[in-house]
């Protein structure tokens, strides 16, 4: 019997050869583009996939051909598409390493995203985080640009994402919070933005001043249900993040006190948002309240105040900037765009259940005009290595 | 306690908890809880009426109590209960291996080695599943540390309020499907429990056991509302993947499923052996056969014949499992213990046929 069950367990180890891949048999793919193409109405895929042999690490090696490859088929799904690319890549198309992906502005308001999250929801090799971005220009424009600092511009992708938090200036939306926003009750789908601008330098002739071309965040795309219906430009989205996200760190630039031509800068830190639904007069009102702590990164002024009063006049700065950039923020969102991207709905169906049930059919009417309060409390305590202000010592 | 712990985990984290997820929505963490109370109650009273004649498990007592037929039907019934939770535990590892690492692999595959696994820690014997159970339950823990750490910084307590907004009722009902899970730990209990020693020790072990296994499980559902969101959990069949599918600890470790798999695993293996053994002593009081090794094969093929039909076909097995099944496991899961309980404390002029045998 025993012998019996060790071929048993030898067999059993040889379950996972079936459906097996050979790695040098995968193509991996680092980004991925959705596009339209107007003519037919079919969907265009573009994808990024790596060389291994050709990406060089920190230890030297690698080939010296490119690191990418950047194919583009066309299908009536995205599974046909996908399928399609197969008529001419050597290797099985393999989507557990892809980074991020790209659709183009255009498929998002026209198509929708739900043949997106429902394809790559299903996909079993996809991961949860990958990166689902808005591109302004055609996607596969963006996924074929070589951007950033990795070898592979799908890595670059990923960290321009994974660090935007020092930015704040547009959302990091993966496949996991877009499924989320799109199947919750009464919440809507928003997504970072992207566009392609030149930004980077050729140090080889340096005459042509910000030539080439690189992939920088550019705002927030907001939906409603699966299509989208606006966005918000990066200085929008500031006000947009302190919603839907923890802002790490926000840079706000601010004119001197008492000279308005010179400027200073401070850094939002240790940061808390809070957002409070209550009824005043049969009305459904919210108030955000928002407390940071600033740090005093960079103070350009001529002055001979101290720091302690340099701050007292910072601080009011910034509370009246930050109250500005969410005023402007709300007027598009609500009035505007009439989508609950900020899922004002689902946090007072938390607090008002009862009432809700009320409201609930009538939610998309109301939600324009609902009034936001906004306080905010500013506490520079940080100036970080000097005591006083720069300024010579013959002042 | 590991293998009441082992016996209820893999099912209880991932396939319930989508079920859970589509009818209690946030609550579901709740449900949990609930399902958890009313199943250390169901296993206090079934050690109540084990310890009543500690050396007789259920079908010998009701032998005892009304006769032969009475525990022939039991033994039908609970082969009835054992095939059905067989069908769930097929759902539970079959979805999680193919959907997500073999999709190439016939289905059939996984039943035959499913069903020979099972037949090993039959020949082994109860001893060697309990020592499984225990490695079992150092990966279950560690498993549930590894998610823990891995989802913490996705969590929204937003998706918590507000409670009970289905309402209790609802709550109260959907808890049918955890207990499902809970009945197959009370019905194994029913007939092993003679086999343990230490008899005195018996409320204590069982308790304990349903409380830590409950509060292993209560994480999953926690997680899932605060990390995926009840709407997210309950798009998918096998949920715990998808959270070990979001899950990550920095730049390096992400994507759980491999991780999962591996400490999940034991627990799957546990159910399966669980299951066979406790069917194949159920058809022995039934047909009477001593001899549990020639019931083995017939009733292990019954069992995977059973557990492939079920498995095959997606939409039936998701069908079976959140609608016929808490039908025919809630009946029994509850009505056997209560009923041998009342037979017990008023038939007691059979008592003494009960000690005799």
């Amino acid at each position: 019997m025993s012998k019996v069950i060790t071929i048993l367990v030898i067999l059993c180890c040889l379950v996972g050869c079936i459906g097996k891949e050979e790695i040098d048999d995968l193509a991996m793919v680092m980004s991925f583009a959705i596009d339209k193409n107007e003519e037919n109405n079919n969907l265009i895929i573009t994808a990024q996939i790596a060389r291994p042999g050709n990406v060089t690490g920190d230890t030297g090696g690698g080939g010296e051909g490119e690191p990418i490859w950047t194919a583009t088929s066309e299908g009536e799904t995205i599974f046909e598409a996908i399928r399609n690319l197969a008529r001419f890549s050597s290797r099985r198309v393999f989507w557990a390493h892809n980074f991020i992906i790209v659709v183009s502005e255009k498929v998002a308001r026209e198509d929708g995203l739900v043949d997106i999250i429902d394809f790559f929801n299903r996909n079993n090799e996809l991961r949860m985080r990958t990166w689902v971005v808005i591109s302004e220009k055609d996607a596969r424009e963006l996924v074929a640009t070589k951007t950033g600092l990795e070898i592979v511009p799908g890595m670059s992708l990923d960290r321009l994402f994974r660090y935007s938090d020092i930015v704040s200036e547009a959302p990091r939306s993966d496949v996991m919070t877009l499924t989320s926003a799109y199947l919750g009750e009464h919440t809507h789908p928003y997504l970072a933005m992207v566009n392609i601008r030149d930004r980077g330098i050729n140090t080889e002739s340096p005459e042509e001043f910000g030539s080439i071309p690189q992939v920088e965040l550019s705002g927030t795309a907001i939906f409603k249900d699966d299509k989208m219906v606006g966005k918000l430009t990066a200085e929008e989205s500031r006000g947009f993040l302190w919603f839907i996200d923890k802002i790490e760190s926000a840079i706000v630039p601010l004119s001197c006190p008492e000279q308005n031509d010179r400027r200073t800068s401070v850094e939002l830190r240790e940061n808390k948002f809070n957002i409070s639904p209550y009824i005043e007069n049969d009305t459904v009102k919210f108030e955000a309240t928002v407390k940071t702590k600033p740090h005093l990164v960079e103070l350009g002024c001529l002055t001979s105040k101290e720091h302690s009063e340099i701050v007292t006049i910072l601080e009011e700065k910034v509370e009246a900037a930050i109250i500005q950039d969410i005023e402007i923020m709300l007027a598009k969102v609500q009035k505007e765009f009439k989508s609950d991207v900020l899922q004002l709905g689902r946090t007072f169906e938390g607090k008002y259940p009862g009432q809700w049930k009320e409201m609930e059919s009538s939610w998309d009417d109301i939600y324009p005009n609902v009034e936001v309060k906004i306080s905010v409390k500013s506490d520079i305590k940080n100036t970080l290595l000097l005591e006083n202000p720069t300024r010579p010592a013959k002042d | 306690m590991a293998v009441i712990i082992n016996l209820v985990y893999a099912k209880a984290i991932g396939v319930t908890q989508g079920i859970l997820a589509r009818q209690a929505g946030g609550d579901m963490w709740i449900v949990s809880i609930l399902s958890t109370l009313i199943g250390l109650c169901i296993m206090l009273l079934t050690v109540f009426i084990i310890k009543r004649y500690p050396n007789k498990n259920i079908f010998e007592q009701t032998r005892g109590l009304v006769g032969k037929w009475g525990e022939k039907i039991l033994s039908l019934l609970l082969f009835i209960f054992f095939l059905g939770a067989f069908g769930g535990v097929m759902i539970t590892l079959v979805y999680h291996l193919m959907d997500y690492f073999l999709p190439d692999a016939p289905t059939i595959l996984f039943v035959i080695i499913a069903i020979l696994a099972g037949i090993v820690g039959l020949f082994y014997g109860i001893e060697v599943i309990a020592r499984v159970a225990i490695l079992g339950t150092f990966s279950i823990i560690m498993l549930n540390i590894l998610i823990l750490f891995g989802s913490l910084s996705y969590f929204e307590i937003r998706h918590f309020f507000p409670v009970l907004k289905n309402g209790l009722w609802n709550g109260i009902e959907a808890t049918k499907h955890p207990n499902g899970d809970w009945a197959m730990a009370t019905l194994m209990v029913a007939i092993l429990l003679p086999m343990v020693k230490e008899k005195q020790k018996w409320f204590a072990y069982t308790g304990k056991s349903i409380v830590f296994g409950g509060l292993l499980i209560l994480l999953w559902p926690i997680l899932q509302v605060g990390v995926l969101s009840p709407e997210v959990t309950g798009q998918y069949i096998v949920s715990c993947m998808q959270m070990a599918r979001s899950a990550e600890i920095g730049l390096f470790i992400h994507r759980y499923e491999l991780i999962m798999i591996i400490f999940f695993s034991l627990s799957a293996l546990v159910q399966i052996m669980i299951c066979l053994l406790c069917a194949v002593i159920s058809v022995k009081h039934l047909t009477g056969v001593q001899n549990l090794n020639k019931l083995t094969i017939p009733v292990a093929t019954i069992l995977g014949a059973f557990g492939y039909w079920v498995v095959v076909d997606h939409i039936r097995a998701m069908d079976l499992l959140t609608y016929y099944w808490p039908r025919v496991a809630m009946p029994i899961a509850f009505g056997v213990p209560i009923i041998v309980f009342i037979l017990g404390t008023v038939i007691k002029n059979k008592k003494d046929n009960v000690i005799s045998g």
